[in-house]
C-alpha cells in the first residue's frame, strides 16, 4: 500500500510538473466557457442571413439545453482528444525511455504501477470534467437560468464513464507496444471500431460509444435511461476487462 | 564462504536467436565480481534474468538462496540495480528521487533521510539540487549507484557502469564501486578490461553464450603463470650483449636499453639470470611480466 500510494504520488507530482495536469484542467474549462457562449452566439451570428432567393435565416433562441448539448458535444469531441493526447504517454514512454525499471528492480509490483497510473489518470479526468460542468452549469444558469434536468447525474455519469474507457484502453496500448503510438493505435482503432458497429441502429443500445455525446436527449426528456444503460453497463464491464488485459500483459512483458 | 547469487545452467534465447547457451557461475559474498564479455555477448540478457526482468528458457537463479521468478520481485529486496544508461524522471531533483526509491523499497522515511544524505554525500551529490534532466552523463551514473544503494543491498548488480564516461566521470563511479565493496558484494559487467584490472578480485569470461573462464583473478593469473620477462639495461651495449644470448625469435618490443623476452616456461627468470651472471651484464630492472585480464580475456575467447 505504501509502494501505491508513493507510486501514485509520484505520477500526481509528474502530471503537474511535465504540466500535462494543467494543459487538461486549461482546456476542459475553456470547453466549460466555450459551450454556453457558442449555444448563446450561433443563433445571434446566424439570424438575419440572406439564403439567397430572399429566404431570411431565422433560428430560435437558444435554451439551457442547447448549452448542455453543446457541453457534450465538445466535451465528447475536443475533450476526448484532449484526454487521449495528454494520457498516451503514461505507460508507453516509461516502457520506452526504461524509467520503471529501477523501481521494478526495487521489488515494486507490476499491477501497482497500473492501478496507480489509473487512479491518477482518473482523478485528472474526473477533476477536469466536473471542473468544464460546473463552468458551463454556471453560465448556463447565468444566461438562461437552470430549470429542471432530469436523469442529470446518468447523463453526466455516461460521458465520464466513456472517458475512463479511453484511459484503460491507453494504458492497454502503451503495455502492448511499449510506446506512445501503441496507445494512440488502440484508442483510435476502438473508437473507429465503435462508430462502424453504430452504423446499425439496433447495436447503439448496446454501444459504448452511444456514452459519448448522446445523452443530451436524456436531459431534454427524449430518451429514457433504459436507452442508455446497457450501453453503461457493457462499457463498464470493458474497463473491468480492459485493465485485466493490462495487467495480464504487463505480468508477462520482459523488460 | 556463501554465495550471495548462484546462477544454475542458465539459458535464453530471443526468437531464433540464442543469446545465453548455458551459464553457471556463483559470486561469493564480499567479493567484487567482473562479468566480462564483448558487446552483445548477453551480459546485460543475463543481468535482467537475475532480477526477474527477463524470463530465462531454462535454469535457475538464486539470489541470497531465494529463487528468483521472472515478473515477481521479491528478490530484488536483496538487490541494488545500476541499468547501463540509468534513466530518471527529469522533472525531478535527486533527493525527491532517492525518497522515492526509499519509499518503493519500503524504508521508514528517518531511514530514507539518513540514506540519501549520506549516499548524495559518498556520490559527490549533496550540494546539488537542480532537476535531473540538467544533470550530465557522469553525475546520472553516480545518482545511479545511490538509488541503486539505497535500501542497503545484500548484492549490487552494475551493467557496465563506466562504458559511457568519459575518464574522470569513470574513475569516479570506479572509486565508488571501490568504496562501497567494503560492504555491499558487487557485480559488475564491462568489455572495459582495465576496469576489471582494476577493482575486481574475481571475473568471469562470458563468451558466445557460455562462460569460458571464471575464478578468483589472483588465481587465474596464478594458473596462467606469466608471459614473459622486461629487461632493462643501462647501457645499449649490454643490452646487444644480452640479445646475443636469447634466441632472437623469443625477444620483443625492444628500445635502446630494454627488451621483453616472451616466454611461458616458469624456469626461464632464473635460467636468464644465471645467463646474465655468467657473462657479467648487470641489468637495471628485471621484471617478470603477469597476465593482464586482457591476456586472459583475450586467451578465453580465442
Amino acid at each position: 500500500m505504501k509502494a501505491f500510494s508513493s507510486f501514485l504520488g509520484k505520477e500526481f507530482q509528474e502530471s503537474l510538473r511535465t504540466y500535462r495536469a494543467l494543459i487538461m484542467i486549461a482546456a476542459f474549462v475553456a470547453l466549460g466557457v466555450l459551450s454556453p457562449l457558442l449555444a448563446k452566439m450561433v443563433p445571434d451570428l446566424l439570424n438575419g442571413t440572406d439564403m439567397g432567393g430572399g429566404a431570411i435565416l431565422r433560428v430560435p433562441a437558444a435554451t439551457a439545453l442547447d448549452s448542455w448539448g453543446q457541453f457534450f458535444k465538445n466535451i465528447s469531441q475536443l475533450g476526448v482528444l484532449v484526454l487521449v493526447i495528454v494520457d498516451c504517454g503514461i505507460t508507453g514512454t516509461e516502457l520506452a525511455r526504461g524509467t520503471l525499471t529501477n523501481f521494478l528492480a526495487k521489488g515494486l509490483s507490476r499491477s501497482t504501477v497500473i492501478w496507480a497510473k489509473f487512479v491518477a489518470a482518473s482523478v485528472v479526468w474526473t477533476l477536469c470534467y466536473v471542473l468544464a460542468l460546473l463552468v458551463t452549469w454556471g453560465y448556463t444558469w447565468y444566461f438562461w437560468g437552470n430549470g429542471p434536468l432530469p436523469h442529470a447525474f446518468l447523463a453526466f455519469a455516461c460521458l465520464w464513464v466513456f472517458g475512463e474507457f479511453l484511459i484503460a484502453l491507453l494504458i492497454l496500448g502503451g503495455i502492448i507496444q511499449a510506446n506512445i503510438y501503441g496507445a494512440l493505435l488502440a484508442a483510435a482503432a476502438v473508437i473507429i471500431v465503435l462508430n462502424l458497429v453504430n452504423i446499425a441502429p439496433q447495436a447503439a443500445k448496446y454501444n459504448p460509444i452511444t456514452l459519448a455525446g448522446g445523452t443530451v436527449n436524456l436531459l431534454s426528456g427524449q430518451n429514457s435511461p433504459g436507452d442508455y444503460l446497457p450501453a453503461l453497463w457493457i462499457c463498464l464491464a470493458a474497463i473491468v476487462a480492459v485493465m485485466a488485459a493490462a495487467l495480464a500483459v504487463f505480468d508477462r512483458k520482459q523488460l | 564462504m556463501t554465495d550471495v547469487l548462484r546462477v544454475e545452467n542458465l539459458a535464453k534465447s530471443f526468437g531464433k536467436t540464442t543469446v545465453i547457451t548455458d551459464i553457471s557461475l556463483s559470486v561469493p559474498a564480499g567479493s567484487v565480481f567482473g562479468f566480462i564479455g564483448e558487446n552483445g555477448a548477453g551480459k546485460t540478457t543475463t543481468m535482467k534474468m537475475i532480477l526477474g526482468l527477463l524470463k530465462p528458457d531454462s535454469g535457475s537463479v538464486l539470489v541470497c538462496g531465494e529463487k528468483v521468478r521472472f515478473g515477481m520481485t521479491k528478490t530484488n529486496r536483496f538487490v541494488g540495480y545500476l541499468p547501463d544508461v540509468p534513466q530518471f524522471y527529469s522533472y525531478m531533483r535527486p533527493q525527491e528521487y532517492l525518497r522515492l526509491c526509499g519509499q518503493i523499497a519500503g524504508m521508514s522515511t528517518q531511514d530514507i533521510a539518513r540514506r540519501s544524505t549520506e549516499l548524495l554525500e559518498m556520490v559527490g551529490l549533496a550540494k546539488v539540487s537542480k532537476k535531473i534532466g540538467s544533470f550530465s552523463r557522469g553525475m546520472r551514473q553516480r545518482l545511479g549507484v545511490a538509488q541503486a544503494l539505497i535500501h542497503s543491498p545484500q548484492l549490487l548488480i552494475c551493467d557496465e557502469p563506466t562504458s559511457a564516461l568519459d575518464p574522470v566521470g569513470r574513475k569516479e563511479v570506479l572509486d565508488l564501486l571501490h568504496q562501497i565493496s567494503a560492504d555491499t558484494t558487487v557485480l559488475f559487467s564491462t568489455h572495459v578490461l582495465s576496469d576489471v584490472e582494476r577493482i575486481c578480485d574475481r571475473a568471469a569470461v562470458l563468451h558466445h553464450g557460455t562462460i569460458v573462464l571464471d575464478g578468483n583473478l589472483a588465481d587465474l593469473k596464478a594458473r596462467h603463470g606469466s608471459t614473459g620477462l622486461r629487461v632493462e639495461f643501462s647501457h645499449p651495449d649490454d643490452l646487444a650483449r644480452f640479445c646475443a644470448l636469447i634466441p632472437s625469435g623469443l625477444l620483443a618490443d625492444p628500445t635502446d636499453t630494454e627488451i621483453t623476452v616472451r616466454t611461458t616456461d616458469p624456469k626461464a627468470d632464473l635460467a636468464i639470470l644465471h645467463l646474465l651472471a655468467e657473462h657479467d651484464i648487470l641489468p637495471v630492472r628485471f621484471e617478470v611480466l603477469a597476465p593482464s585480464v586482457e591476456n586472459l580475456f583475450l586467451e578465453a575467447v580465442a
